[in-house]
């Protein structure tokens, strides 16, 4: 999922919206008897209700194919090329590697030394890639698929304290 | 016929005026949560200044800052939203003053361990207090973590203190609280009308406190064991249970702000377009329907956190698809139903009324979006978090807080704004939502939430808010200086003695 679509849907479905509004709202301008829109009104609702409950199961029905955790990612990626240990300590994270293959699925195994943590990968253009909680007590497990070779960098993203936003790593990333 | 032909009272004041000291008590509700509202915005700015690199100041304080402004500001929201709906229904629900300022000293005691907690104790954990960051704070004392968490404990209690009152209360005036829910006529599809129906404000005030209630229970649930744990009782405390709890806690009290706030314009916005919003079937279903939907949502938050059930994960993407609906399909259309042709009178109260619609339905659409599991994976915790609740917090739940407050001195002040004034109103839309587009714009560009410092490629969308943010600032200033002004003669107005029969 590319951050920018969803940042363009935001804005398309927003740009509906305030039109819709903006439109009412110019509307007040002029004055018709209540009465007469309360039967529109019906029909209106019944019409967004139905409509909005089918978009809802449609998406729902499209999130479960693309679900981040382990047993969706392995059914769709195949079984993990590599498991990477990675623990989070405030703050810095501990690799059991950093030099990784491209396009073979690897198994990122995280966990916690202390508090709360997420493991999230970047690549060198700043995009976020991934992310998996970071939790004292548990492991979880993120696959993922590096596209194309190159740098990528491990930030935190939960907040664990004074060096949080100095949490971080560098991955390479390598033809086999 | 135009908004002025057909009156409809907003009825603040009950006919014999029995309700005046509960209106001061509510009153001060409002005014108390509004100043902070102000005093935390100035952290706010702090922060965004710091993050644009125009005002730096060190990662600890800014840590410090953002626990602050985030506790403060969800605290100062809720307070004022709770104000506003205790003062909607005391005209007709008689409620006792003594109980409503009880629950406000308990409340700001909590607000005073959390600022001490924070400017004197260096408590800089964040205002989700994630276990176990608090007792691993590293920088920051034990002693910090236990103020900071014996906040919580007042603030949850004062609201508990709050919508048990308000339960109780209904009941009486009601006769029970299936009445007051309107169960009869919710049940036989609207036939069945032989109990009276509540006003709308009431209904959705018996909603809000059940969930109220929740919220309040799911707090102390979250605090008990941490209060054993630090005294040593249990050595450690589950870090996903504890997480379950804490947002359950916190993304509820969160939201009920906004759905008290969404009570107030079924309070307050009929009389500006001399249209009634009566108690009709759509609006029961909704909000008997909200008391569910509102609890079911939280474990959004938790996608990242693989370990979660499945289950409960994807009970969280159709719990916040479903709590939508009959927000959007009854309250929003229903308010932009009332504004429709009305011939309206633009002034400050429906102005912000009008912006808060806007605001609730655009950091729904943020909500939503990142509430679609796949999306999360690349939004959870970046800056598009704080943009969506920013959005309908600042033109959402704070806009029809105010607006609310404003109608009000409206009505009891006897005096009218200043022609100006709407100026200043929409000002507050146009600064909001710059400030709040540049959230978005930062989240769609993977930049992290709670970062004290940001990359110099990140400090342009800072950079580009602050300006927004400054209008903010002015209209607010603006704003309360025209409140201040009115607000005395609203006050001595609940004191006036009944005239003639
Ligand atoms: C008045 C203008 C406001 C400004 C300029 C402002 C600014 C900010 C900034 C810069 C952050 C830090 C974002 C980050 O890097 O993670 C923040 C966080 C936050 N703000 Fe605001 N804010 C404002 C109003 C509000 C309001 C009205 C609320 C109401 C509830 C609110 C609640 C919060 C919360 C809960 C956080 C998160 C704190 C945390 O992560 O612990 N803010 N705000
Ligand atoms: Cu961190």
């Amino acid at each position: 999922m590319n951050p920018h679509t969803v940042f363009l849907v935001l804005i398309v479905l927003g740009a509906v919206w305030t039109a819709c509004w903006a439109a009412v709202l110019v509307s007040s301008r002029r004055t018709v008897p209540f009465e007469r829109l309360e039967k529109s009104e019906t029909r209106i609702r019944i019409t967004l209700l139905a409509g909005f409950a089918l978009v809802a199961i449609v998406l729902f029905a499209v999130t479960l194919r693309w679900l981040p955790f382990r047993e969706s990612r392995v059914a769709k990626m195949g079984a993990p090329h590599t498991i990477v240990t990675v623990t989070g300590m405030q703050w810095s994270w501990a690799l059991s590697t950093r030099q990784l293959p491209v396009g073979v699925p690897i198994e990122f195994a995280v966990s916690s030394r202390d508090v709360n943590h997420d493991f999230a990968l970047y690549d060198a253009h700043g995009r976020l890639l991934a992310q998996v909680q970071g939790m004292p007590g548990y492991t979880n497990h993120l696959v993922y698929v590096f596209p194309a070779v190159g740098e990528y960098t491990v930030r935190c993203l939960e907040y664990c304290g004074l060096g949080h936003h100095t949490m971080s790593a560098t991955i390479t990333v390598t033809d086999r | 016929m135009t908004a002025a032909e057909r009156p409809v009272s907003t009825a603040l004041l009950a006919p014999d005026r029995s309700n005046g000291a509960a209106l001061r008590a509510s009153m001060a509700y409002m005014v108390a949560g509004l100043g902070t509202v102000l005093l935390m915005g100035l952290l706010g700015l702090l922060m965004r200044l710091d993050q644009a690199g125009m005002l730096v100041i060190s990662p600890a304080w800014f840590y410090r800052v953002m626990t602050l402004h985030g506790s403060g500001m969800i605290a100062a929201v809720l307070l004022a939203a709770l104000g506003g709906i205790a003062a909607a229904v005391s005209a007709t629900t008689p409620l006792s003053a003594r109980a409503l300022w009880i629950a406000l000293v308990v409340y700001m005691t909590g607000n005073g361990f959390v600022i001490f907690a924070t400017l004197v104790g260096g408590f800089g954990g964040g205002w989700t207090v994630l276990y176990p960051l608090p007792e691993h704070g590293i920088v920051w004392t034990l002693q910090a973590a236990l103020a900071i968490y014996a906040g919580y404990f007042f603030v949850a209690l004062g609201l508990l203190l709050f919508c048990v009152h308000i339960l109780f209360a209904m009941r009486r005036a009601h006769g029970s609280l299936a009445k007051a829910l309107a169960w009869r006529f919710l049940f036989s599809l609207g036939r069945d009308k032989r109990d009276a129906l509540p006003r709308p404000v009431e209904l959705i005030a018996v909603v809000i406190a059940i969930d109220g209630i929740a919220a309040a229970g799911a707090g102390l649930i979250y605090l008990v064991p941490l209060f054993a744990q630090a005294s040593g009782a249990i050595t450690t405390v589950d870090a996903l249970f504890a997480k379950n709890f804490v947002l359950l806690f916190g993304h509820t009290i969160a939201n009920l702000s906004i759905y008290i706030t969404a009570g107030l314009v079924y309070a307050a916005l009929p009389a500006y377009t001399g249209r009634a919003w009566p108690t009709s079937w759509p609006v029961a279903a909704a909000w008997n329907l909200i008391i569910p939907l509102m609890l079911l949502n939280y474990s959004h938050h938790l996608y990242a956190d693989f370990a979660q059930p499945v289950g409960l994960q994807l009970l969280g993407e159709i719990g916040s698809y479903a709590v939508a609906l009959p927000s959007f399909i009854v309250t929003i259309i229903g308010a932009l139903a009332l504004i429709y042709r009305s011939g309206i009178r633009w002034t400050v109260a429906p102005i912000l009324f009008a912006l808060g619609l806007w605001g609730w339905v655009f950091g729904g659409l943020g909500a939503l979006l990142d509430a679609t599991i796949p999306v999360n994976q690349v939004m959870h915790n970046t800056l598009w978090v704080p943009a969506h609740f920013h959005t309908y917090f600042v033109l959402g739940a704070l806009a029809f807080a105010l607006a609310y407050l404003w109608s009000i001195l409206d009505a009891l002040s006897g005096s009218s704004e200043r022609r100006g004034t709407r100026a200043a109103a929409w000002l507050y839309g146009i600064g909001g939502a710059g400030f709040i587009l540049m959230f978005f714009v930062s989240g769609a560009n993977s930049v992290p939430r709670r970062f004290a410092v940001h990359l110099p490629e990140w400090q342009v969308y800072a950079r580009i808010a602050v300006p927004f943010v400054l209008l903010l600032a002015l209209s607010l200033a603006w704003l309360s200086w025209d409140l201040s002004t009115r607000f005395g003669s609203a006050w001595r107005a609940t004191r006036r003695p009944v005239v003639g029969p």
